[in-house]
């Protein structure tokens, strides 16, 4: 067969064709670039000899040196409990994560298809919570923490982030939007409340909680403030609050800094990636 | 209308329960010891608390610092509310131009939110170090490197930029999803008018995004109040206090100087900050989709 | 999915976890370190050993956090009812502030005080550390005048074969480097407002000139209006011509960047892993701070001292401060110790008889670095004292010093600013 030449009409007709979605592409490689360069950079840094770090954007040669002197320590060092710091944040997250989902699915099942007396009251609350400023709270809020005597406690970072407001908000408008025929028809097979949101209203809202969750433990990893005040002891804090702490004037070992970084985000990058499907899914129901 | 069943109402409570609960320790008692703390001077170890009435607000009135972090937050909206609508509206479009794959762009995208603000500003605090690759490409164009954390301009940047590239795919979904409830007549209809591309985006798309627009802007808007890990880990609130924004300064004076009370007073006004801008935003927003045929 | 057999679990799990704190049981006690590597590595050496001799005790060692500063933190968590039993990295005036709040101890009321100050030979150098009401809160464990490092190597390349010792001297010698490509002296903190680098870049100096002239008597500033100036107007050179660098490059100085910039012996262990090539005599050499040249003949030649000691806190129960303060006698009682703090930290321990020990003579021959700043503990001057060290310095920092690096203001008008400052702070 002759080959075609690749005359103007032809590439007109052709860039017509593919054009538009090269360029899709390329626009969308390049945005995807954009979006990951800094982790990409903190993994290659991480793995880099120490005297390339920040001064290299690709290591002359890779290396676990920073991985090990973060995790072992050396003459000079003493390693800090950096993998219990992970267990810590691991704990810490999806303990409050779970709260808050219990707490926020039981609320906002109630308030959305319970009836009961004060009902508007507290959706109306809820909804003033939801503009209020916590900042306010901070110092006062610390200071019941203290009282309570949670202070430098597991208890002291998932208590007070037990609950969360957008949550119970997002929980009531699911239930409101689900068909109320379901619920009556397994009451009225005699189920109770409770056998109907365990049976029914739980495994419908599978794909929302999933969102949901995953929302709350994005956000409640990466936490700093809070968990910054209520705990000063290395072997409490979050792995998040330990690379924080460590920008004083003798740390300067940035490649075990990288390190630790790509200890705090990958986990979550492949949970997020794990969950995906349902985030697909359930964010449209999110946003609206 | 069912009756009012007994059951319904005590289960309803039941389930209340637990939220109600952290409500009144969490968030009712808090606000009450909050207008105590706010006419105390008390330094949260001392067993003494002297009444001091209203100086601690008034003090904070004429503070060089909380001016400071009261302008910080318009600063660096100037940058990032351009930014980060540019970015994210320009993502949404692009996502929705695809007929496929849609999800698996999204979820790319996606990924800068689960970003740890500390990691992140180590990453920069490496890019911004005067020898660093980055660093080297400038100053063979320019001529010079780049005082980036130690002029108040370009701090301000970093940060503003730090905080739109995080944001950004969060907010283009939610461009996305208000692209894709456009109905598609409106568009057939403004080709038969002879509208081009650009004038239906200005003319239709922009319009009909309103509802997404609305959020992202209140959002993002109400973000730049609570502004806290980047400067806390980049600048300390410098050069000169042009990074220093309420959440630092509320933090300093709390925990580095123990004033609760003088810290509350600061908090107090950034809420004030908070609800004025937050409620001006929303009127200029709610006027603009008026105007294109929005109801409230 | 959620069953209810799963949710019991983790509601099991949960109650589990809240109860669980720091166990708390006899003899028991949590001892803060610095943030500091080679410190975390002797107390943690200290405590294995002091249990294995004694395993009724059980001393936990960690090390502070710096949020945004160890003091913040330390500050935080008596706020939060849980200081340590003791911590060490308490400077005086931070000492002054917890004094003040009555958080700590006096330690010559507990039981063993003289026998521990005369173990340790330290009866001269604690006289400066008694508090307003007599009592002792702080012993001090070291003491770091603070030093100037020069890359002697880089200076011979540069045709220098003197080191400059005057404002002036090294002005010339930074115009040098710059035609080289380097920089005299990379400081970020210059630009920043953290209030104790300013130990490290304003207080060397203005000692340098004034001497023990304190920089703050009880509420009244009492500072050499005339060296501050000098100070700022220095920086304000080398800012204008850019012969320093306020932006960061990570161990400038190590790594052939600048030429010039402030050492505590706390440097050394970690250029010992990181640049074993930085060699006493042979790469860098230390000297006291600099001086304007019109000071040449009367200025003091004192420097910063970055002395530091370690306190008990109050609050802590009263077993845990018993069992804390029979480890840190045993701790100090033995010279051996001390010099195995010296051979893990570089940091000079506060010893009357540093000099004359041959115990630590005999270190000292092998660390060569370490000589200079034994030498000059006797000119080294400690901070000043007031509780709110913090806010004078930031604001020193916001309204002096970093205007004038920047350019912004003038160095008699910086310090007309930073004074009228200090003094809302000192009336409050």
């Amino acid at each position: 067969m002759e080959r075609q030449k690749l005359t103007w009409p032809r590439f007109v007709r052709l860039a017509d064709k593919y054009g538009v979605m090269i360029l899709r592409w390329a626009l969308a490689l390049v945005g995807i670039g954009f979006a990951t360069a800094p982790y990409l950079y903190m993994i290659l840094q991480s793995l880099a000899p120490w005297r390339e770090v920040n001064r290299r954007l690709i290591p002359s040669s890779l290396t676990t040196r920073s991985y090990e002197w973060l995790l072992q320590g050396s003459a000079t060092a003493v390693a800090r409990p950096w993998l219990r710091g992970f267990g810590n944040s691991v704990l810490v997250t999806s303990l409050s994560t779970l709260c808050m989902l219990v707490v926020a699915m039981l609320a906002g099942y109630a308030l959305a298809r319970l009836r009961f007396r004060g009902r508007e009251g507290i959706y109306k609350f809820i909804l003033f919570q939801m503009f209020y400023p916590a900042i306010i709270l901070l110092v006062p809020q610390f200071l019941i923490v203290r009282y309570l005597g949670l202070y430098n406690t597991y208890a002291g970072m998932i208590i007070p982030r037990a609950v969360n407001i957008w949550a119970i908000f997002m929980y009531v408008s699911f239930f409101k939007s689900v068909n109320p025929a379901m619920l009556e028809a397994a009451r009225i097979d005699g189920a109770s409340e409770t056998q109907v949101l365990f049976r029914i209203v739980i495994p419908l809202s599978r794909s929302i909680t999933a969102v949901i969750g995953l929302f709350l433990f994005m956000e409640r990893w990466v936490e700093l403030l809070w968990d910054l005040i209520v705990v000063q002891e290395y072997p409490m804090m979050t792995l998040n609050v330990m690379i924080a702490t460590m920008s004083g004037p003798y740390a300067s070992y940035p490649g075990p800094l990288y390190a630790a970084s790509v200890i705090l985000t990958v986990p979550i990058i492949l949970i997020f990636l794990v969950f995906s499907k349902h985030f697909t899914q359930g964010f449209k129901f999110i946003l609206k | 209308m069912k009756r009012l069943s007994r059951g319904e109402g005590v289960t309803g409570w039941l389930f209340t329960i637990p939220y109600l609960a952290y409500t009144i320790i969490f968030f009712v008692l808090p606000f009450l010891w909050g207008l105590l703390l706010l006419v105390s001077e008390w330094n949260l170890i001392s067993p003494v608390r002297e009444f001091v009435g209203l100086g601690n607000l008034l003090e904070a009135l004429q503070s060089r610092r909380v001016h400071a972090a009261a302008l910080t937050p318009f600063k660096i909206m100037a940058l990032f509310l351009p930014a980060v609508l540019i970015m994210s509206l320009g993502i949404a479009v692009l996502i929705n131009s695809f007929k496929k794959r849609q999800g698996l762009l999204a979820v790319a995208f996606f990924l800068p939110y689960l970003a740890s603000g500390v990691s992140m500003s180590l990453v920069v605090k490496g890019v911004v170090s005067y020898t660093s690759p980055v660093n080297k490409v400038i100053s063979n164009i320019i001529g010079f490197v780049p005082d980036w954390l130690g002029t108040p301009s370009l701090a301000i940047l970093v940060i503003a930029l730090m905080i739109a590239w995080r944001f950004s795919g969060y907010y283009a979904l939610i461009f996305l999803s208000g692209l894709q409830s456009i109905p598609g007549e409106l568009y057939e209809a403004a080709q038969i008018d002879g509208a081009g591309r650009i004038k239906s985006f200005f003319k239709i798309t922009l319009p009909q995004l309103y509802p997404a627009l609305y959020s992202v802007i209140i959002l993002a808007v109400g973000l730049m109040f609570g502004v806290f890990t980047e400067p806390y880990m980049l600048t300390g609130g410098g050069p000169n206090l042009a990074t220093h924004t309420w959440y630092l300064e509320i933090y300093y004076q709390a925990f580095s100087t123990l004033r609760a009370g003088y810290a509350s007073s600061i908090a107090l006004y950034n809420a004030i900050a908070v609800f004025i801008v937050v409620g001006i935003v929303r009127r200029i927003m709610q006027a603009w989709g008026r105007a294109h045929g929005w109801e409230d | 999915m959620l069953t209810k057999k799963r949710l019991l679990t983790l509601v099991l799990v949960f109650a589990l976890v809240l109860t669980t704190g720091a166990a708390a049981w006899a003899n028991s006690a949590i001892f803060w370190t610095a943030p500091n590597p080679p410190q975390e590595v002797f107390w943690t050496e200290m405590a294995k050993r002091f249990m294995a001799e004694n395993p009724e005790y059980n001393i936990q060692v960690f090390p502070m956090a710096e949020a945004p500063s160890s003091e913040a933190t330390i500050l935080t968590a008596i706020a939060g009812g849980t200081a340590p039993a003791a911590s060490e990295n308490i400077f005086i005036g931070f000492g002054a502030e917890l004094y003040e709040s009555a958080a700590l101890v006096p330690l010559d009321t507990l039981e063993g005080w003289d026998e521990l100050i005369a173990a340790r030979n330290m009866e001269g150098a604690i006289k400066g550390w008694a508090f307003p009401d007599g009592h002792y809160y702080i012993l001090p464990i070291y003491s770091n005048p603070i030093l100037y490092g020069w890359r002697i190597d880089i200076l011979e390349e540069l045709g220098v074969d003197r080191i400059p010792e005057t404002y002036e001297e090294i002005i010339e010698v930074a115009r040098l480097a710059q035609k080289e490509g380097l920089f005299l002296m990379v400081r970020p903190a210059l630009g920043m407002p953290t209030w104790w680098e300013r130990w490290f870049d304003f207080f060397t100096l203005y000692n340098a000139i004034s001497g023990d002239v304190p920089f703050i008597t009880g509420s009244e500033i009492t500072a050499d209006d005339e060296a501050v100036i000098d100070v700022f107007k220095f920086y304000a050179d080398l800012a204008k011509e850019k012969l320093i660098l306020t932006q960061d490059i990570p161990d400038a100085f190590a790594t052939d960047n600048a030429i010039w910039s402030e050492l505590g012996p706390w440097t050394f262990p970690g250029w010992k892993e990181q640049y074993p090539e930085m060699v006493y005599g042979e790469t860098f050499a230390l000297t006291m701070p600099p001086i304007p040249e019109h000071h040449k003949d009367d200025a003091a030649g004192n420097t910063f001292a970055d002395a530091k000691g370690l306190v008990l806190y109050a609050q802590a129960s009263e077993e845990a401060k018993q069992a804390v303060w029979d480890f840190i006698r045993w701790v100090f009682a033995d010279p051996a110790h001390d010099l195995l703090w010296m051979e893990a930290t570089s940091l000079p321990p506060v010893r009357d008889d540093l000099a004359d020990n041959p115990v630590f003579a005999e270190y000292l021959a092998k660390a060569p670095e370490l000589v200079p700043y034994a030498e000059s503990l006797a000119f080294a001057v400690p901070p000043f004292t007031h509780s709110d060290f913090a806010d004078i310095q930031t604001v020193l920092s916001e309204e002096g010093l970093i205007p004038v690096v920047r350019g912004t203001k003038s160095p008699e008008q910086a310090w007309e600013d930073a004074k009228a400052a200090i003094n809302g702070i000192l009336n409050r």
